[in-house]
Formats: C-alpha cells, sequence, structure tokens
C-alpha cells in the first residue's frame, strides 16, 4: 500500500482541526434571508440527484471531500486516506470528533451505514439517484477500532476523492438502518448530517424552508442562528428582492441587466466566478447536421464572442472546447479551423451546392429547405443563445425554428432524438473530470447510442469517430494525470474538428448579497456549495 | 348614401375612431413602408440601444430595431385578434342559435358545456388548454376561442328564445319554411347586430388577451414581432432598457383604446333604443 497525502499542508491543517475537540457552540442570533431557486422538495441524497445537491447548497449535508474552485480536492468529512496499489482498495479515516447535528457521532460505521443505504436502496425503483454511474461499488465496510471506511471497487480508480465530493455520496444519519425498513418515505425533509445548518421546516407548497444553526457543528463557529431559505424562481425578482431588502443574499441572477445595476451599486456585493458549467448544443449526427459541409457552415456563421460578450453580457466566457477553459485542460492549446468567418461558411455553402434555387432566402439540400430544428429552454441565458443563432444562421441564408421548452421537455426530446440542435448546460467535471461527461460523444460503433432498448447508453446524438473513442477508453483507463490531461485536450480537439458540438461558452455563476448585511459571500467554481461558514453578517 | 353620411356627422365621435382603426390597419398593410428596418434583422453588437436617430423606439436584445418591430407587430395583434373575435362570433351565434331554437336535450347539451367552461376562471383555462396545444399564435387564437364562445352562444339563445315563437316565424313554419331556412332567413338576421355590437367591444379585450398568453409564453413565438411577445422578452432589461417595455405597450395601449371606445360608439350608432 502507498499512502498519498492530498495537499501536504492543508492535511496537517485538517488534522489539527479534526483533533480539536468539539465544543457546543452557542447559536449566534444574527438571521439571514437566503432567496434562491429550489430545484427540490427532498433533501434526501438518494432519492434523485437534485434532492443530494439541495442538501449540499442548503449547508445541510457534507461528503468526505469536497472541491476547490479549480476542481482539485480538499478533504472534508475523511482527513486521511490510503489506496492500494491497484486502485481499487480505498481506506478512509473519518475525522475524529465529528457529529451529527442530532449529536450522535459521525464515525466510521455511520459512514459506512449511510453509503451502504444509499447504494442499497438505490437499487429499488422509489430512488433515482444513480450512486453506481460514478462509482463501481464492490464494498463498504467500516474498521470501528481504526475509525476508517474501506471501499473496495470493481475497476481501479484514478483518483476516488473526486467522485466522493458528488453530493450523491453525502453522509447522513441513517441510524444504522441501511435499507430503509424504518423509514418508508425515506429523508427527504428528516434529513440529520453534519453541516452547519440543520433543516427545521420545509413548505412543499412555497418550496420554502427554515434553516437553524447546528449546535454541533465540528468546524467552528456557525455565523448564523436562523436562515430563510426562500424560493425565487425568475432572476428580476431575486435582483429586486434584494434591492428592497426582503432578502440579504441570491444566487445566479442571469439577466445581464439587474446583474449590471448591481454591480454598479456599491450596496451590493457580486461574486461571479468561471464555474465548470459549460452550456452547448447537442449536434444531432442522425439529421440533415450529418452532412459535414453544412455543419462546418453552421459553426462558422456563429459569433461565439459575441455572443458571449454582448448578447449574454458576460454571462459566459467565451472558448471552442468543450471544456470550461478555468480546468487545468490547456486550453491554449486548442485550434478551431470552424471559428466564426460568415464569408467563409457562405462561400462553403454555395461550393457544397446547398444554394437558394427557388429565392426564398432559404438555401436547399437535396432538395428541401433547410430548416433547423433547435431545440432549447429557458435556463442560463440557453434561449438566448438560440435565438441569436436563429438570426445569425438566417443571414447565411440558413433558417432555423426554435423550440423553447421546459427542461424536462427538451430531455425527452434529446431522448427521442427530435432535434438538429438542442440547448443543454452542464456541469463538465462534475466528479472531478471529464469522464461522465465526455461520454456523451463516445460512440463505440453504435453501441453507445441512446434508444429506448438501448437505454443505458449516454450518447444522445449519434456522433461516433473511431479514434474518439479510442482515447476515451485509454483516458478511462489511465492512472496517470498527466496523461489524462493530454488525452482530454485530444478528445477536445477531435470535436472541434468534426464541429460535433457547439459550445456557445462556460457559465459564470453569481452569488450577490446585501454588502451592509453580508460578508463573504463569494461563489464556488462549483455549484454545489451555496451556503458556508464563510457566509456570515456583516459587522 | 345621404343617410350614411348623415351617420356619419351626427356621431363625430365614431366617425374619428374609426378614422384611427383604418389608421391601424393601414399601418399593418403597409408596415414595410413604414418601418426603417428589417424587422427580423439583428446586429448582435447594437444590442439594447436607446432611442436614437437611427433606431427611433431603440434596440432590444439581439440588436434589432424596436420601431420596425413594434410596426410590424401591428399585422400580427390586429389581425389574430379580429380573426380571434370573429370565430368566437361564428362559433358562439352558430351554437346559441341551435340550443335556443330546438331546445331540449340540444339545448341542454350546449349550454351545460357552456356553464362548464364559464365555471372556470377563462385565463387560466386558455393557459391550459394553450399549454397543452404548444405554443403558437394560431394555438393561442383556438384556445381564446374555445373558452370565449360562451358569451355569444348565451347571447344568441337569449334573442332566439325571444323570437321563436314570434307570429312571423310561426307564419313561416305553417307556410313550410324548413328549419335551415327558418335558422338562416329570420335567426340568424335577428341577432346579428345585437352580436356584432358585442363582437366590437370585445376586439381591445381579445387583443390583450392574445397578449396576455404571448406575454406568458403560450402565444406568438420568437423571433415573431408580437407585441405582448416583446413585453415579455423586455420584462427582463425593464430596468436598464425601460423601451423595450414601453414601446410595445404604448402600442398595445393605444390600439387596445382605440378599438374599445370604437365598439362603444358602435353601439351608440347601432343601438335601436336611441331612435
Amino acid at each position: 500500500m502507498k499512502t498519498k497525502k492530498l495537499l501536504a499542508a492543508g492535511l496537517t491543517a485538517a488534522m489539527v482541526v479534526g483533533a480539536v475537540p468539539v465544543s457546543t457552540q452557542a447559536a449566534s442570533d444574527a438571521h439571514l434571508n437566503f432567496g434562491c431557486y429550489v430545484y427540490s422538495t427532498s433533501f434526501d441524497p438518494a432519492h434523485y440527484q437534485n434532492a443530494a445537491w439541495q442538501g449540499m447548497r442548503w449547508g445541510i449535508t457534507e461528503c468526505l471531500f469536497k472541491f476547490n474552485d479549480d476542481a482539485s480536492v480538499a478533504p472534508w468529512l475523511c482527513d486521511t486516506y490510503e489506496v492500494s496499489d491497484d486502485h481499487k482498495t480505498w481506506t478512509f479515516h473519518i475525522r475524529d470528533g465529528v457529529l451529527f447535528s442530532n449529536g450522535d457521532p459521525c464515525d466510521a460505521q455511520a459512514v459506512a451505514d449511510s453509503l451502504n443505504r444509499l447504494f442499497t436502496v438505490c437499487e429499488g425503483a422509489d430512488y433515482s439517484s444513480t450512486p453506481n454511474q460514478y462509482i463501481d461499488m464492490a464494498s463498504i465496510e467500516a474498521d470501528t477500532d481504526a475509525n476508517t471506511v474501506t471501499i473496495v471497487t470493481n475497476v481501479a480508480y484514478a483518483d476516488l476523492t473526486g467522485p466522493l465530493c458528488f453530493p450523491f455520496y453525502s453522509i447522513i444519519d441513517v441510524d444504522g438502518d441501511t435499507t430503509d425498513a424504518e423509514h418508508a418515505g425515506g429523508y427527504s425533509t428528516s434529513i440529520i448530517a453534519t453541516g452547519p445548518y440543520v433543516l427545521d421546516s420545509f413548505d412543499e407548497l412555497s418550496k420554502s424552508g427554515e434553516l437553524v444553526a447546528n449546535e454541533n457543528y465540528w468546524d467552528g463557529e456557525v455565523p448564523y442562528g436562523s436562515i430563510t431559505m426562500t424560493f425565487i424562481e425568475d432572476d428580476s425578482t431575486k435582483a429586486m428582492a434584494l434591492q428592497s431588502g426582503d432578502i440579504d443574499l441570491t444566487e445566479n441572477v442571469t439577466t445581464i441587466s439587474d446583474l449590471q445595476n448591481l454591480s454598479a451599486d456599491d450596496s451590493y456585493y457580486v461574486s461571479m466566478k468561471d464555474g465548470v458549467r459549460a452550456g452547448f448544443a447537442y449536434v444531432n449526427f442522425n439529421g440533415i447536421l450529418a452532412n459535414d459541409s453544412l455543419r462546418q457552415a453552421v459553426f462558422m456563421a456563429i459569433d461565439g464572442q459575441t455572443l458571449c460578450d454582448v448578447t449574454v453580457g458576460g454571462m459566459y466566457s467565451y472558448g471552442p472546447g468543450v471544456l470550461p477553459s478555468s480546468l487545468a485542460y490547456a486550453d491554449e492549446n486548442l485550434d478551431n479551423p470552424y471559428a466564426y468567418n460568415k464569408e467563409a461558411a457562405i462561400a462553403l455553402l454555395d461550393e457544397a451546392g446547398i444554394v437558394d434555387s427557388d429565392g426564398n432566402g432559404i438555401r436547399e439540400l437535396d432538395g428541401e429547405d433547410v430548416v433547423l430544428n433547435f431545440v432549447t429552454y429557458k435556463n442560463r441565458c440557453l434561449d438566448i443563445f438560440a435565438e441569436a443563432i436563429m438570426t445569425q444562421l438566417a443571414e447565411v441564408g440558413i433558417g432555423v425554428n426554435v423550440n423553447s421548452t421546459d427542461s424536462d421537455t427538451n430531455w425527452m426530446m434529446m431522448q427521442a432524438g427530435q432535434y438538429d440542435l438542442l440547448n443543454q448546460n452542464w456541469t463538465t467535471v462534475g466528479t472531478g473530470d471529464p469522464t461522465a461527461f465526455l461520454l456523451n460523444w463516445y460512440g463505440k460503433g453504435g453501441e453507445n447510442f441512446y434508444s429506448e432498448e438501448n437505454a443505458e447508453a449516454s450518447n444522445y446524438c449519434h456522433y461516433d469517430n473511431e479514434e474518439f473513442d479510442k482515447l476515451y477508453e485509454q483516458f478511462t483507463q489511465s492512472l496517470d494525470t498527466e496523461e489524462r490531461n493530454d488525452l482530454v485536450v485530444q478528445m477536445e480537439q477531435i470535436l472541434i474538428n468534426d464541429c460535433a458540438v457547439l459550445v456557445h461558452g462556460y457559465y459564470n455563476s453569481t452569488m450577490i448579497s446585501n454588502a451592509s448585511k453580508v460578508t463573504g459571500a463569494d461563489i464556488p467554481a462549483f455549484d454545489y456549495y451555496w451556503l458556508s461558514t464563510a457566509i456570515k453578517p456583516a459587522e | 348614401m345621404q343617410k350614411k353620411s348623415n351617420v356619419f356627422v351626427k356621431n363625430k365621435m365614431f366617425t374619428i375612431l374609426l378614422i384611427l382603426a383604418v389608421c391601424i390597419g393601414l399601418v399593418a398593410v403597409f408596415a414595410p413602408f413604414i418601418a426603417t428596418h428589417d424587422p427580423a434583422a439583428a446586429v448582435l453588437t447594437d444590442a439594447l440601444k436607446a432611442p436614437s436617430g437611427d433606431h427611433w423606439f431603440g434596440t432590444d436584445k439581439l440588436g434589432r430595431d424596436l420601431f420596425s418591430r413594434v410596426i410590424y407587430g401591428t399585422r400580427v395583434s390586429v389581425s389574430a385578434s379580429l380573426i380571434l373575435v370573429a370565430c368566437i362570433f361564428l362559433v358562439g351565434s352558430i351554437l346559441g342559435i341551435l340550443a335556443g331554437y330546438f331546445g331540449g336535450w340540444v339545448d341542454a347539451v350546449i349550454m351545460r358545456i357552456a356553464d362548464m367552461m364559464i365555471a372556470f376562471p377563462g385565463m387560466v383555462l386558455a393557459i391550459a388548454v394553450a399549454g397543452i396545444l404548444g405554443p403558437s399564435i394560431t394555438n393561442a387564437v383556438i384556445a381564446i376561442t374555445l373558452v370565449s364562445w360562451t358569451k355569444y352562444a348565451r347571447l344568441a339563445r337569449s334573442l332566439v328564445l325571444k323570437m321563436k315563437n314570434c307570429d312571423y316565424v310561426e307564419a313561416a313554419r305553417v307556410t313550410g319554411s324548413t328549419t335551415i331556412h327558418i335558422l338562416v332567413k329570420y335567426m340568424f338576421p335577428n341577432v346579428t347586430p345585437t352580436l356584432i355590437i358585442t363582437a366590437a367591444t370585445d376586439i381591445g379585450s381579445m387583443m390583450l388577451e392574445l397578449a396576455g398568453l404571448s406575454f406568458l409564453g403560450f402565444g406568438a413565438r420568437p423571433p415573431m414581432a408580437e407585441w405582448g411577445l416583446m413585453l415579455s422578452e423586455g420584462r427582463a432589461y425593464m430596468q436598464n432598457a425601460p423601451w423595450m417595455m414601453v414601446f410595445p405597450g404604448l402600442a398595445i395601449l393605444i390600439v387596445v383604446v382605440i378599438f374599445n371606445l370604437l365598439g362603444d360608439s358602435l353601439r351608440d350608432v347601432l343601438d335601436p333604443r336611441d331612435e
């Protein structure tokens, strides 16, 4: 066994913190009003993905590890770990002295129970989280004397700490019941975990809740005695609620004019950060865009830089690669042969015989007007991208029907292949690396094409490139970080060369606070984390 | 001809409003000559420009000229509203006449359906219908027709009930007129004036309902230049680019007021009780 240390300095600090005996904090009487989007009415990480995320965003649950802004991993409930040479047996030491909010110890046994319960109940139909998606688990066992949890996986992982940051693997108090026999309805709103805040009440109708300070919190003082979490769906309403003083803090105002107003006013602190999300449109290779010339011309007709800087006012940062340039995958090495060039797009179309012969302003391919079906939904400016792209393509004689749906319909249309372009905004490195994200373009000769019969598959666009597949397989098997990073860049370049995915840009997350009331409200790059003890009342 | 000109002279208000309404129609017809830009042409770098000599009403989020879009919006809004009112008028009056004339189970079925429709708040039902049909201006017209015909049906039915036992109808029956003949020659012409007045006063409110549906995302779809949709698009920029809401809003206000007043004065002109 070789011992790996995460970050030498961080580790030492973490152990010191871990060794400090937990003192019961006198709860502060400060109160915070947080207006935010509420994605779920459950907080049980086994329930479904949004429920898992929400528990963590609200500062209720914590994982063994957490991501730093650069996608590196920091210790959280686990302070040290060891891994076997074959990268299949991982032993995690649980930080000493951690308690659940109800005062029960969060020790190795509690952690193993929580994870075992997650994997067990998610096999049933009542729970739709997919913990197996990121960790191919063989066994989870606790050593109570050493306070360690040993996780054995079926395949080798270069680094299991990344997946363990994912909110699915939040640790909750299941009280030894690893099958939910005692809790038939799960832990929807009765969740007990280790975060700084505890869910005191939640109203399903208004999707709003009350948090109180966790008096047994292990990592220092909890700044607020209580927090009101108010569900606000509309971006402008969030901004106006902040301006009117109804709320002190909000997240992700995506209307750029509201954001500009708030930024210009010293009364508010706007934290904006290059996130790890990419906004992009799937290109359906089972449709008209399978035509190389047409696809290349479409890509060249779109001015991505202006779309990001002007049309969505900097809410996205432009780049041609499918992964955000803020990540460790050397973006400057990418070359985009299909950068914006309207004249070249027109010339390419003319050359390929895709011309407007009936004079209706729209070019024809095989005798039919080229009208692309662009499916989008109203989220994170995606609909604005679609509309703007429609106007840009009209200039080169390509018609577009923008079909703005809700996110569920969008997802169904993606699965059914009913689109030419389909907008999505995804976290690219949800588990610390793009293994899951890049699977979208892994074709495997059609074996990974999604269909009703092949519902396990994850390629929804029917893109298939042998070289990409080979690199992807190499990537998943490699345990060497440098080699893996290099392979990712190569895969990104192939996607650019093939015009396989229309990248809009990289989404910038925001958090806005009333500067006179709140301090330390910085948005992390990973939007698993909203509330933390760093957010405090202003002096 | 003499009589007609008298009507116009006697009802100055009506004449003025009629001229204004005709002007709105002309704006719709001659939109390409009035607009200063192509309403669909986007210059992304010119987004959200304030009103100026180049762009009288400013530009929207995609750098499209708002003045041209408001002018072209007249086409969509006015024509859709007129088609909508025509649909409601036809569906409502035909069903109302049938219910009133035949009575019995025909009356019961039609009027119970109408009661059912009235039991729901109109806009909510229209949103539900438009939501099921999918967003488009055509579907918005269908949705509002489905919830608004009841008013005309009830009106037509009550008018028919009043006259179906009149002597001239009885006379027509005993002289062997067919039911169709009676319906078309006696019933329909007699209910029409009242229904036309109702329809005229409804144009404005129907326009508002259509704009409302578009505003909520159940009507016109981008990139169509429709006032309700333009309002909705401008809402997000209300604080920084208020012109995106002000001008389409003003257009709706002006046109709705003109059609409402026109409907009122038409009622004054045609109301037989005044004579």
